[in-house]
């Protein structure tokens, strides 16, 4: 690869190159970093340069949006004063005038969106980006349209405003940058309640920002269906909230679409065969405990129900229902969930146990059969199945050796399930679920807490360790992970400001890994830049919730809890 | 008092029972009769204002109600959203008319003038009645203020489905007055600022659950966002920014848009700790400024109090606290008082100085300084305001009129009244908002919230004003409020970290109990706050989801039990 050849130059040149602390601006920091002094001040006339041949029209899309961003993030630094003591420096300053992007040569140009949802493992995310400090034009380089697009992310991280200029203090400025994981996620659950698309594309476009690259879409569960199916209209008609709050056909292809220009794969996730409860509004003999009460002996939630997955009938359904969804997405991988299935609930299921009597089978056996025909109709389609961790550690199935694997419990999971050999995508609930802390939503319980109290700050969903408990030979099954907000408590009215900039944390993580200088990350070091980060997606419009006392934001280190 | 001639209508609804349907009301009316006749609002319905010189804010109350009652279109939270309904609406009588009168002998003052007279005497009450048949409904009251609130409740009668706006409880007769005369949400602006428009928002959603009081806490350690007029330099050497100031006009505007909707505005300049800040403009006159390590000095970061031990300190609070209270109508002002860090002076060489060539301890010094500044405020008229660690901690004199807040713990309100003052209940393992949200503080990953967890709206509801109190003492009690703390708030989660949780308190310190007479409970309390939320997000503000939607459109399926 002629990255290659480009880091082992750079890398030598950047070696012994410390961290300025006034480079507060980087989310998720690079992988090498190199920075200089000197002010540089963007041309009222800047532009990009775009010199690739053939460039297909979501990079001109994604240029466009680059330069709006240089125009309009008008970002004062966070110090005292927000850059009024720059100006002089800004005085004699020289001019950025340009941005060249290319790629390298032989690199193919396609577009962003058919890099972005290539396979994990054959997406080429990284680039290289310099700024000279002369005013001479800057470059960026990559080997596809899609680390050109993360490059561009980068670029516009980098420059602050005062006084009707916009600028950096710091060039020359030299960063390569590569992600340190293949996957790198944020889950939303649309189903308890429900997004409108603007929403949706609002959080893509944040996660865009932090270099995030997989939309873990929970698209249904037992309280709602919102897909439209083409092939099961009834589905939503039945088990939407209401004939507005749909996803429609086309919602979906320009969702994924937007995704995609955004360097963002879309994973769906049809959860079966537990989270199924609403399907019995339209196929009422399809679900075993439908609406049963009291409702916690069946379910983890109201309201009960789950998929008959014994039943022939319900496995041929399920495995035409998932492969109708996931062939007109483009993504290689679709989650069929898989968590939270209750016994119970089939233990006086009389159909449930007419067909395991009738054929000798056991509730394990007959999910074995029920996966299999599932995953064998998505694998047919070349859909890579994604599970939630039961399906490896509390049933005894056969799953491809390619099955992707969520561990959502604990944290303290993962090894049990990198041990049977899968491939894992982290998403602990003690380090990544957004909704934790937020009190008992069930009613008549005023004194029950959240499950997964306490809420999980940024910095303590920083400190997740991505290798934890694992062996060295382990590592490489983890292919990255991601935070979920799952949405009992949560709608459009609060999505940013529970989301953001909390979800940021697992981008760090999963990106960079470490710091340029090879240290661990540290919550100490992070803060300034996520202060950054969080005031820009402000400044662009996210409603992102304030991480301290603007006093602190200006101060870095000075609310420290030993300061 | 005019409402006890009501008492009458008690026997009429006695045994009444409430039908399950009356989801609408938020807070529950002191009582409460519904029929079941489905009663239609008329394309041409009106509102007749019968008040001889009626104020120009109760024609504009009049024309925001006629706003909502238009725009609201507020499905019933049943499944199907009132599809059901559509039969019952097709033959249904038509409601054209609600006749705004006050008693006879009522004088017809502003809203605005009504909402800021002393705790105790003001006017809250109304008697609201709507009939089945048609016949134009009637709102009476003592007070504009009393015809503002009854507005409030018309309001949230109605339902909305296939362009029609409706009611299935027609006859509804409601006589109601509150519980408690002080009903408050305090917000700090200080921590982090909130623009003008941010302020008004929640003023309007606090007047749709009958909340009187926004407490603002407008300064403290870390910025000092309000331009004074006599000390110019607080707000340019201590706001955030010259964009984050509340300005004098800022300022009246927000205290006349409160008052207009029956808001007190009862500010806090908190004094003498939480003020760091005024040393940009004044250092001479502040201790421990920006001390390390800062928890040694302050409970958070910056460090720094008012060296209140000197005499030149004591005259510029005094003076500062009544020239800003001067600009308020609000009977009352909070002077602070808490968190008071007393290893910030022990190394203070002119706080020593002072003590030692006067031969005062700090607690003396205290007391005068309190003296002082109270003193400067009760001779404006107002009546000082005080967190509880200025009875409980600090032996000072106060006045008996002195009304103190309690913060620290639910258990503090004994002690508070046992010193005979009256008291709003704040208490943070109740009723602040900001809790449960984690450590902010920097390099602290595994640090959790002070006083963690979250309160749930529940859990808030469930609180009781007159816990540990002798009945004598029930009388001191005049209200309590929800607290907004800003370290991690801004207003980028305004509306979803207050709403609807802070309606909670608006119904304990409203209602008081069910209009059956029964204590508040939060199984009944559910669908009715669900319906409020909803018809807040028709309104613009964004509440957070209590429940999933299922749930919300199937009172009690989603209950623990259920």
């Amino acid at each position: 690869m002629a990255f290659s050849r480009h880091l082992m130059i750079i890398l030598a040149l950047v070696t012994g190159c410390i961290l300025p602390s006034g480079v507060q601006a980087l989310w998720p920091i690079p992988t090498t970093l190199e920075t200089g002094m000197t002010t540089l001040k963007i041309s009222p006339t800047f532009y990009f340069d775009v010199q690739i041949e053939g460039a297909p029209s979501d990079l001109h899309d994604a240029v466009t949006q680059s330069l709006y961003y240089l125009e309009n993030d008008k970002l004062g630094r966070l110090v005292v004063g927000r850059g009024a003591n720059d100006t002089t420096a800004l005085a004699n300053a020289r001019t950025l005038s340009k941005l060249t992007l290319s790629l390298a040569s032989g690199a193919a140009v396609e577009p962003i969106s058919s890099e972005a949802v290539k396979p994990l493992g054959t997406r080429s995310e990284e680039y290289v980006l310099d700024i000279p400090a002369d005013g001479s034009a800057a470059t960026l380089t990559a080997n596809s349209t899609l680390g050109l697009y993360r490059g561009l992310t980068t670029f516009n991280q980098l420059f602050y405003y005062y006084g009707g200029v916009t600028y950096t203090l710091l060039a020359p400025i030299s960063i390569k940058d590569t992600p340190a994981y293949p996957f790198r996620g944020l889950g939303l659950d649309t189903s308890r309640n429900y997004y409108p698309v603007s929403d949706i594309l609002r959080t893509l476009d944040a996660m865009s920002w932090v270099k995030i690259n997989t939309f873990h879409w929970h698209i249904t569960d037992s309280q709602s269906f919102p897909l439209e199916v083409a092939q099961y209209p009834e589905l939503a008609i039945n088990g939407a909230y209401s004939p507005q709050e749909v996803y429609t056909a086309s919602d979906v292809q320009y969702i994924v679409q937007y995704a995609a220009a955004r360097g963002i794969d879309v994973m769906m996730e049809i959860d079966t065969p537990g989270h199924t409860a609403i399907i019995a509004a339209t196929y009422p003999e399809y679900v075993a405990c439908s609406d049963a009460s009291p409702w916690a002996d069946f379910a983890n939630e109201p309201p009960a129900g789950q998929l008959r997955f014994a039943l022939p009938e319900v496995m041929n359904f399920t495995a035409s229902l998932l492969t109708s969804v996931a062939k007109v997405l483009p993504s290689h991988y679709f989650s069929t969930g898989g968590d939270e299935l209750n016994t119970n609930c089939y233990a006086n299921d009389y159909l449930t146990e007419q067909q395991l009597n009738r054929t000798g089978m056991t509730l394990n056996s007959a999910l074995d059969t029920f996966t299999q025909t599932t995953h064998g109709a998505l694998i047919a389609q070349g859909k890579t199945p994604v599970v939630w961790e039961e399906m490896v550690l509390d049933w005894n199935i056969t799953l491809s050796n390619e099955t992707i694997v969520m561990i959502w419990i604990s944290s303290a999971d993962a090894a049990a399930v990198a041990g049977r050999g899968f491939r894992i995508i982290q998403a602990p609930s003690n380090y990544f679920y957004l909704d934790c802390g937020a009190g008992e939503w069930l009613g008549d319980d005023p004194t029950g807490n959240s499950w997964c109290d306490p809420f999980k700050t940024w910095s303590e969903a920083y400190t997740f360790d991505p290798l934890a408990n694992l062996t060295e030979a382990q590592y490489e099954l983890v292919l990255g992970g991601e935070q979920i907000l799952w949405s009992e408590q949560s709608g459009p009215q609060n999505v940013d400001s529970i989301v953001w900039p909390r979800a940021a944390s697992s981008a760090e993580i999963f990106w960079s890994g470490k710091q340029p200088t090879g240290a661990a990350l540290n919550v100490t070091e992070a803060l300034p830049r996520l202060h950054d980060v969080r005031y820009r997606m402000v400044q662009r419009g996210i409603n992102a919730i304030p991480l301290q006392p603007h006093w602190c934001a200006l101060r870095p280190d000075a609310c420290d809890i030993y300061a | 008092m005019a409402p006890s001639r009501y008492v009458g209508i008690l026997a009429l609804v006695a045994g009444c029972l409430l039908p399950s349907g009356v989801r609408a009301l938020w807070p529950i009316p002191h009582t409460l009769e519904t029929g079941t006749t489905a009663l239609t609002v008329s394309p041409f319905f009106y509102f007749d204002v019968q008040v001889e010189g009626a104020p120009l804010d109760l024609y504009e109350a009049v024309s925001q109600a006629q706003f909502y009652l238009a725009n609201d279109k507020l499905g019933r939270l049943v499944v199907g959203r009132g599809a059901n309904d559509t039969t019952a609406l097709v033959g249904a009588n038509t409601l054209s008319t609600l006749t705004l009168s006050l008693m006879s002998g009522a004088t017809a003052e502003p809203i605005a003038s009504e909402a800021v007279k002393p705790l105790g005497t003001r006017s809250e009450e109304y008697t609201l009645t709507i009939p089945a048949d048609g016949s134009a409904a009637t709102l009476v009251a003592n007070s504009t203020l009393g015809l503002y609130r009854g507005l409030t409740t018309f309001n949230q009668l109605f339902y909305y489905y296939g362009g029609v706006t409706y009611t299935l409880l027609a006859p509804i007769a409601i006589t109601d007055t509150p519980a408690y005369p002080f009903r408050g949400f305090a917000l700090d602006t200080a921590r982090n600022y909130y623009p003008v428009s941010d302020i008004l928002r929640t003023l309007d959603a606090m007047s749709w659950v009958k909340i009187n009081t926004f407490h603002w806490h407008i300064t403290d350690s870390q910025s000092f966002p309000l331009e004074v007029a006599q000390y110019p330099e607080l707000a340019i050497n201590g706001a955030y920014s010259p964009q984050e100031v509340y300005t004098p006009s800022d300022v009246q505007y927000i205290v006349q848009y409160a008052g207009a909707r029956g808001i007190d505005v009862l500010l806090e300049v908190d004094t003498p700790g939480h003020t760091s800040i005024i040393a940009a403009t004044y250092p001479d006159y502040v201790a421990c400024f920006d001390e390390t390590p800062w928890s040694t000095y302050a409970n958070e970061p910056p460090a720094g109090q008012l060296r209140f031990a000197l005499p030149e300190v004591v005259n510029f609070t005094a003076s500062l606290l009544a020239d800003i209270a001067s600009t308020v109508p609000s009977s009352y002002f909070s002077t602070g008082g808490d968190e008071l860090n007393v290893p910030c002076y022990t190394n203070d060489y002119p706080t020593q100085l002072q003590l030692n060539s006067t031969n005062t301890t700090l607690n003396d010094a205290l007391n005068t300084f309190t003296l002082a500044t109270h003193g400067a405020l009760i001779a404006e008229g107002k009546t000082p305001v005080v967190w509880e660690e200025m009875v409980l901690d600090w032996n000072i004199t106060l006045s008996n009129e002195t009304i103190v807040m309690v913060w620290i713990s639910s258990e503090d309100a004994l002690a508070v009244a046992e010193r005979g003052f009256r008291l709003v209940q704040a208490p943070s393992n109740y009723f602040y908002l900001d809790c449960g949200a984690g450590a902010w503080l920097g390099d602290d990953p595994t640090g959790n919230s002070w006083c963690d967890p979250f309160k749930t709206w529940s859990e808030s509801y469930t609180f009781d004003p007159l816990a540990n109190l002798t009945e004598a003492q029930y009388e001191l009690v005049l209200g309590g409020e929800q607290c907004l703390w800003s370290e991690q708030s801004g207003p980028e989660n305004l509306d979803p970290i207050v709403w609807p949780r802070a309606a909670s308190s608006a119904e304990i310190f409203w209602s008081a109990q069910q209009p059956t007479g029964a204590p508040l409970n939060v199984t009944e309390a559910l669908p009715r706050l669900q319906d409020l939320r909803f018809r807040m997000v028709q309104r613009g503000l964004k509440p957070i989801p209590l429940q999933p939607y299922w749930c919300a459109i199937r009172p009690d399926a989603c209950d623990l039990t259920a």
